[in-house]
């Protein structure tokens, strides 16, 4: 029995339903001669700010017990107009569909940077990646705030016809006006989730892990957080869902998608795994073969009264 | 740089002085492809816990096979050093720059500190044959050294230990300094790799001497390609960061802030 993986996102259909969660594989090159890019959907690259970022203080990486990391990159990219410049050339056009992760602090610093990016012909679409402090409104999380998504998401809208992802954070006190807000203004994919904030001490130093202190917690330890918000938001909206967090094997996504999600995101699993893509795809495909399901696609919100 | 995804295959496990295992790898793509300080990132857990790779520098290789040399630390060189022969080991590599060799005339001085003598033993490998040089290792004692009796022999290399126990007694900066003085002035080019303390003192000797040197830097590390940004090291002049696992792991001394508080 062949499964066919393909899956439409609105105006989109991608070959399978995994895609690559930002900044866990650069700008799109850097593993190219260690991942099997057919096996992907579509990468979707760090996140890119108007500005160059240089990033945090190191250490920017530690581990947890259990399988997590924690991570304080700080958002470091090349900006925008250093991202036209010397990336575009190296991203795997052709290969997959490749979709911007775009940051900001403001609504304006969303727009600027899609505005210049929409001069590049080949990008398949964005994802806004809403996890950061609103410098605005004192450092709060703007994806937190179901106002201000609405606000970035409308402009944002304005300025590109193309295909439109947004991301949020887990730190959210209800997921359902926010994931609304984002969906009525436009958004034709919900990524959920992005890291939690988390820290780590070396008992013996006494001092952090991590130079910033904190950082973001990824990895296996955060998959039950994102399955329950994939699910909530899900009961939500009729959006397309992207699922991030803790994906490490194929029954982890088959979880996603049962939950509703549609497109799967793998992160931090490159650091441990660079063939995931094609061995999830894998995992995913003997599951439907046991279940006698020839369609991945139709896996997506079939979770079923306990 | 184009690593390669390779399982390699342990042939054999020695254990070179309490908590220094040596694993001798069958790996002909990662060993063929591998110049000196080099590393291959290795996952030391079949699952995902502990979930990140160890980067390790490639050690004398050939004939295809590598081997890794490493000090145990924590979980990870723990499980690694639990590899037997017949193990698989998975690795990508070779990752990163490598040691440049010196121009015609120039007499490279490899200088290490404890653990950090694995890049060195394949660059002096690697050297043209017959090439004048040096080989310096400091530990802190003949209880822990990180190369066996017959290849300190073997290799020529001067060793320097804080007790005295073996060699000179003092740092392997100190007996460096010395050497330059023997040296008299001839030109030298200094290749380093050690723990942050050393390399401190090294950028300051080569500072105060003009020598031009390059050294091998080990920081936290995440996927080993240049695509997370985790490996970031403070450049010498403080404006932004260069990162380990492709702009080095080796860099221009000069290049790279080597101060106490860059490297905690
Ligand atoms: C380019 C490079 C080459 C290296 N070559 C060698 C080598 O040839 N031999 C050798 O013994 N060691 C080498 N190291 C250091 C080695 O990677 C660490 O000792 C090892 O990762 C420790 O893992 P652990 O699980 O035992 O320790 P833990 O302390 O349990 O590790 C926890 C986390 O911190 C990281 N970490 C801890 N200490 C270090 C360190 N000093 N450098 C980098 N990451 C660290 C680990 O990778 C892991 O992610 C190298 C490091 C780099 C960056
Ligand atoms: C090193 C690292 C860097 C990340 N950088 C970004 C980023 O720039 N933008 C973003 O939206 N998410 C970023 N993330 C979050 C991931 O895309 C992903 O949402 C999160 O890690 C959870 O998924 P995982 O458990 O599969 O890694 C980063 C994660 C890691 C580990």
């Amino acid at each position: 029995m062949k499964v066919d993986t393909t899956v439409r996102m609105g105006s989109l259909e991608l070959r399978t339903p995994l895609l690559t969660g930002s900044g866990t594989f650069g700008y799109g090159d850097e593993f190219h001669t260690l991942v099997d890019y057919r096996a992907l959907g579509g990468i979707v690259t760090k996140s890119i700010s108007a500005h160059p970022r240089p990033g945090n203080p190191p250490p920017r990486i530690c581990e947890t017990p259990g399988g997590g990391i924690i991570n304080s990159i700080g958002l470091a990219n090349i900006g925008v107009d250093g991202f036209i410049a010397d990336k575009v050339s190296a991203l795997p056009i052709g290969e997959t569909r490749v979709f911007i992760s775009v940051v900001g602090d403001a609504v304006e610093e969303y727009v600027t940077v899609v505005e210049k990016l929409e001069q590049v012909d080949w990008v398949d679409g964005y994802e806004l990646n809403l996890s950061c402090p609103n410098v605005k409104q004192g450092g709060l999380d703007i994806g937190g705030d179901w106002r201000a998504v609405a606000a970035i998401v409308r402009e944002v809208r304005a300025a590109t016809g193309r295909f439109l992802a947004v991301k949020l954070t887990p730190h959210q006190p209800r997921i359902a006006p926010v994931v609304e807000a984002a969906a009525g203004e436009g958004a034709e994919a919900l990524t959920l989730t992005n890291t939690l904030v988390g820290m780590a001490v070396d008992v013996e130093r006494r001092r952090p892990l991590l130079g910033a202190v904190t950082g973001g917690y990824s990895g296996p330890p955060l998959k039950p957080v994102a399955l329950a918000m994939v699910w909530q938001a899900a009961q939500a909206v009729d959006v397309p869902i992207w699922a991030s967090g803790g994906i490490v094997t194929g029954l982890d996504g088959v979880e996603f998608l049962l939950a509703g999600a549609s497109g799967l995101q793998l992160g931090s699993v490159f650091f441990a795994d660079t063939k995931a893509p094609g061995r999830i795809l894998q995992e995913m495909c003997d599951y439907c073969e046991r279940h006698g399901i020839t369609r991945l696609a139709d896996l997506t919100g079939k979770l079923e009264p306990l | 740089m184009s690593p390669v995804a390779e399982m390699g295959i342990v042939e054999e496990q020695i254990e070179i002085s309490e908590g220094v295992v040596e694993l001798t790898v069958r790996a002909p793509e990662i060993a063929g492809l591998s110049r000196a300080g080099q590393f291959v990132h290795v996952r030391v857990s079949t699952g995902f816990d502990p979930f990140l790779r160890r980067p390790m520098s490639v050690g004398p290789c050939g004939d295809g096979r590598l081997k890794l040399i490493f000090a145990i630390r924590g979980r990870g060189t723990r499980l690694l050093a639990g590899k037997l022969p017949g193990n698989t080991v998975d690795m990508i590599g070779p990752l990163g720059r490598g040691f440049d060799h010196p121009e015609e005339g120039v007499i490279p001085l490899l200088v290490a500190g404890g653990i950090g003598v694995v890049p060195l033993l394949l660059l002096n490998e690697q050297l043209p044959v017959g090439l004048e040089r040096d080989f310096l290792l400091g530990v802190r004692s003949r209880t822990v050294l990180t190369v066996t009796d017959s290849e300190i022999e073997r290799r020529h290399i001067s060793v320097a230990t804080d007790d005295g126990s073996l060699g000179y007694r003092g740092d392997v900066v100190q007996l460096l300094a010395r050497r330059l003085d023997e040296l008299d002035g001839r030109k030298v080019n200094i290749y380093g790799c050690g723990p942050g303390p050393m390399l401190t003192f090294l950028k300051r000797l080569c500072q105060e001497r003009s020598i031009p040197a390059q050294v091998s830097l080990e920081v936290p590390m995440g996927c080993g390609v240049g695509a997370c940004q985790s490996c970031a090291v403070l450049k010498a002049d403080r404006k932004g960061y260069l990162l380990v696992c492709q702009d080095g792991p080796v860099f221009d001394i000069d290049a790279v802030d080597l101060s106490p508080e860059a490297l905690p």
